[in-house]
């Protein structure tokens, strides 16, 4: 075309219609009109909001935050009193509430869910159709209404407190929630933390120290279990030279309520419960695949220079999958905290149930309330892919 | 080597091999520990099912006026009575008793509508798809809302008829002849023979003639106005999530292009409003909705709550379909992409024509997997006060003669949602290996 034409093109003036179709011309009209037309909506945008919180009279700013809140809330793991606490420390407390809730599903979930995951591979037919069935069931049905179902259709049917289901005369259990005891520590505790974290870092070293021994020599170390009689040993001797200063605080009935322990109102127990195991199914599901992303030929190599099964498992199979199994398995992760925020729907003092509905009903900051909320999820979520990203660079280059 | 083994007394297979018997033992008897567990998950599995059978078949309650009579027939067992007498409010809502045929007609217009999707032989499925996505929203919102309709309605009112008609009749032909409507109609005219243009316009006064009869027609019908407040149950969430699903892929399309565009400008604003959308909860977003959509709007000019919802969850949904087009457009080869562009196409044409068909293929299952992840997360919109399944299902607890019935109605929801998702998965898979087989070599 341009060969044949140059004729043409030499007798004609340059046409505006060329000199559109140069693309660093075009290129830059297109994201002219675009980064235009999102100045144009921010802007549209902002005016309005600025008239209409005009019109109704609303504030705007950060400094309702340090105004007092004037609500309670059920569940707090830092300090908050009524009528002097402040929204931003009802924020915290959401925050932490938040956190707190979805760490522990993490765990529980992450457990639960690789163990199902192993049991749906399992040769024996009826053990895997348990496995399937559990997470068929559990991933098909929405978590809003298994939430719901364990909160009004399990947790809020527990015997009344007169009657409370007693686990050992330390834990107990009734429709005001589960009060299990809280640690009180004494004066020379720290010791026996400090010595818990030394005793963690010397296993690890020994870990270290086996494993390139190994590499070296061959010969074998029980890294494991010698580790694991170091951390017992270490901090169960200081626990017990420093006097055994930590004491447990028991609930007891006085009155019509019980006092003291750490109460874990419904609301979370019917959070924590739904949480783990609607996303111990998808995990289960990671993990499945995961393994199976492994081919057939790595089992086969493991067993053929005489591995045991547990160790083929261990040694050959885990560490492969796993490059398959960590992505999912994190978004999974993320997922928790981000559900967590349907605690809402049953009353549990989540972030979003005490920050963005009730301290948004009451001060009506609903810009500020709205970008701190969603900050303080993007802040998680930015965290974890960053860590996932390193993490995937590392495995990437292992691979080579 | 092959000589010594077949020089050897040939023995038969085992007999057992392939028998009932055989298969218990590979399966489920082939060491102690097998059979140990085996006999676990048989415990487990009578526990369960008695269980649920007990409570829910033999010492369930069917008839009963309300939840005192339950317990008095029967305390341990279900009281189903009170999930049938709501039953017709999980799926239609509070929409008035009277009307409930206009939901049924119209779930019943989509059915039809899509159908021909499905049968072998119909020609322009594509076609199909369109159609349903741009033109059914006209239709149901016309049967569903109901009231004054104005000229713009009217006029896609007539077109979505008419597209539907021609629509099942080309469907109907399809599946007959293999031919299409058009190739139908030219046929019965005796008009084989003419030019493409005398046979495209004389295709063209068709429709008209039978649009302009059809808006004749139309201009009679009047529905009685139903308001958005009193849509609920099984039909908002399917109305909520079937626009958000509309809107999702050709959203996500839009944004994942976007996000690999050259243009930085462009790739930097859809990448942040992906990633912004992707790492909030569906819950503050449409609280932020709720909230912030009123402010944001001038003054004077509201939203019903519907609509804010509809909003949120379509552009929520739009940035996750847009990590799912991503990673189907990273699976296309970078030949594609180059051997397209020494071919001379265009940006549009070689997404169009070349990388698009091969990547949506690619997607199916996980399409599919956010279409079920969407219609459960629906459900978060009982939150802010619409009135969808689930918060009828709540709602019977309220209801004065079942107060206090939370489990049965929640079973039933939670039933109802499995039988949705689970279907729907299971199709996925099945797509999945029959469009599968094309890709691989």
């Amino acid at each position: 075309m341009a060969t044949s034409d140059t004729s043409l093109v030499k007798s004609q003036p340059k046409s505006s219609v060329s000199f559109f179709y140069d693309e660093r011309v075009r290129n830059f009209f297109y994201q002219t009109i675009t980064a235009g037309t999102f100045a144009w909506l921010v802007w549209y945008l902002f005016t309005n909001t600025a008239h209409n919180l005009e019109v109704r009279g609303m504030n705007s700013g950060f400094g309702f935050l340090f105004q007092t809140a004037g609500f309670d809330t059920d569940f707090k793991l830092i300090e908050y009193t009524v009528g002097t606490g402040t929204y931003g420390r009802i924020f915290f407390v959401g925050v932490l509430n938040t956190l707190f809730v979805s760490s522990i599903a993490i765990v529980l979930s992450t457990v639960i869910g690789f163990f199902v995951g192993v049991l749906r591979l399992s040769t024996n037919w009826l053990i895997s159709l348990l496995a399937l069935t559990y997470v068929e069931i559990l991933r098909n049905v929405p978590l809003l209404i298994q939430i719901i179902f364990w909160y009004l259709g399990v947790f809020a049917l527990l015997p009344k407190v007169k009657q409370s289901a007693d686990f050992l005369g330390i834990a107990f259990l009734n429709n005001r929630g589960l009060y299990v005891p809280s640690p009180v520590p004494g004066d020379l505790f720290w010791m026996t933390m400090t010595a818990f974290v030394v005793a963690v870092v010397a296993a690890f070293m020994l870990r270290r120290w086996a494993r390139r021994r190994q590499e070296q020599t061959g010969q074998q170390f029980p890294a494991f279990w010698a580790g694991i009689g170091i951390i017992v040993t270490l901090t169960g001797v200081v626990y017990l030279a420093t006097g055994m200063p930590l004491s447990w605080d028991i609930a007891a009935l006085q009155g019509f309520n019980y006092q003291g322990g750490f109460a874990l109102p419904p609301s979370f127990l019917a959070l924590l419960v739904s949480l783990t195991i609607y996303h111990s199914a998808h995990m289960a599901e990671a993990v499945r695949a995961g393994i199976l992303s492994v081919s057939k030929g790595q089992t086969e190599a493991a067993n053929a220079i005489g591995l045991k099964p547990g160790k083929v498992m261990a040694l050959v199979i885990i560490p492969q999958a796993m490059l398959a199994i960590v992505p999912p398995m994190i978004s999974t992760w993320m997922n928790v905290v981000k559900n967590s925020s349907l605690a809402v729907a049953i009353g549990y003092s989540d972030v979003v149930a005490l920050f963005m509905q009730t301290s948004l009903n009451q001060s009506g900051y609903a810009i500020e309330i709205v970008a701190i909320t969603m900050l303080f999820y993007m802040t998680i979520s930015l965290t974890i892919s960053f860590f996932m990203n390193i993490y995937n660079k590392r495995v990437q280059l292992r691979e080579r | 080597m092959a000589e010594a083994i077949h020089t050897g007394e040939i023995r038969p297979p085992p007999t057992v091999q392939g028998t009932w018997f055989a298969w218990l033992r590979d399966n489920l008897f082939s060491s102690w520990v097998n059979t140990l567990l085996t006999f676990g998950a048989l415990y487990i599995i009578y526990f369960a099912v008695s269980g649920v059978w007990a409570w829910g078949i033999t010492n369930a309650v069917w008839e009963a006026e309300n939840r005192r009579v339950c317990f008095d027939i029967n305390p341990d067992g279900a009281c189903w009575a009170g999930v049938l007498a709501w039953f017709d409010n999980f799926i239609w809502g509070r929409y008035p008793r009277g009307e409930m045929w206009r939901i049924n007609l119209g779930a019943l217009l989509i059915v039809v509508w899509m159908v021909p999707i499905w049968l072998p032989g119909v020609k322009d499925k594509i076609y199909v798809g369109f159609s349903t996505v741009f033109l059914y929203p006209f239709l149901g919102f016309f049967l569903f809302a109901g009231g004054e309709k104005g000229l713009f309605l009217q006029v896609m009112l007539s077109l979505a008829i008419v597209v539907l008609i021609g629509n099942t009749l080309n469907g109907y032909h399809g599946v007959r002849s293999g031919r299409s409507l058009p190739e139908v109609v030219i046929a019965g005219l005796g008009m084989k023979a003419s030019s493409d243009k005398v046979q495209r316009k004389t295709l063209l006064a068709i429709f008209a003639a039978a649009f302009a009869l059809v808006f004749w027609a139309q201009m009679g019908w009047v529905l009685v106005s139903v308001e958005w407040n009193l849509w609920g149950g099984l039909f908002l969430t399917l109305v909520i999530s079937g626009i958000g699903i509309a809107f999702a892929l050709p959203g996500g399309i839009v944004l994942a292009m976007g996000r690999r565009s050259q243009l930085p400008v462009i790739r930097i604003l859809c990448t942040g409003f992906i990633e912004v959308f992707r790492s909030v909860p569906l819950i503050t977003i449409l609280f932020m909705a709720t909230t912030m959509f009123p402010l944001f709007l001038p003054e004077g000019f509201t939203l019903n709550k519907l609509v804010q919802v509809i909003v949120a969850v379509c552009l929520f949904n739009a940035c996750y379909m847009a990590e799912v087009v991503r990673a189907g457009l990273q699976a296309i080869p970078r030949g594609q992409y180059e051997a397209a562009m020494a071919m001379g196409l265009g940006y549009w044409k070689m997404m169009g024509l070349i990388i698009m068909p091969q990547a949506l293929k690619f997607m199916i299952p996980n399409i599919v997997g956010n279409f079920i992840g969407l219609l459960k997360d629906t459900t978060l919109v009982s939150i802010i006060g619409l009135f969808d399944v689930l918060n009828m299902l709540k709602a019977v607890s309220q209801d004065v003669p079942w107060r206090g019935l939370h489990k049965e109605p929640l079973v039933v929801g939670a039933a109802l949602f499995f039988v949705i998702c689970f279907a729907m998965s299971k199709y996925s898979r099945h797509l999945e290996e029959t469009l599968g087989g094309g890709t691989q070599r």
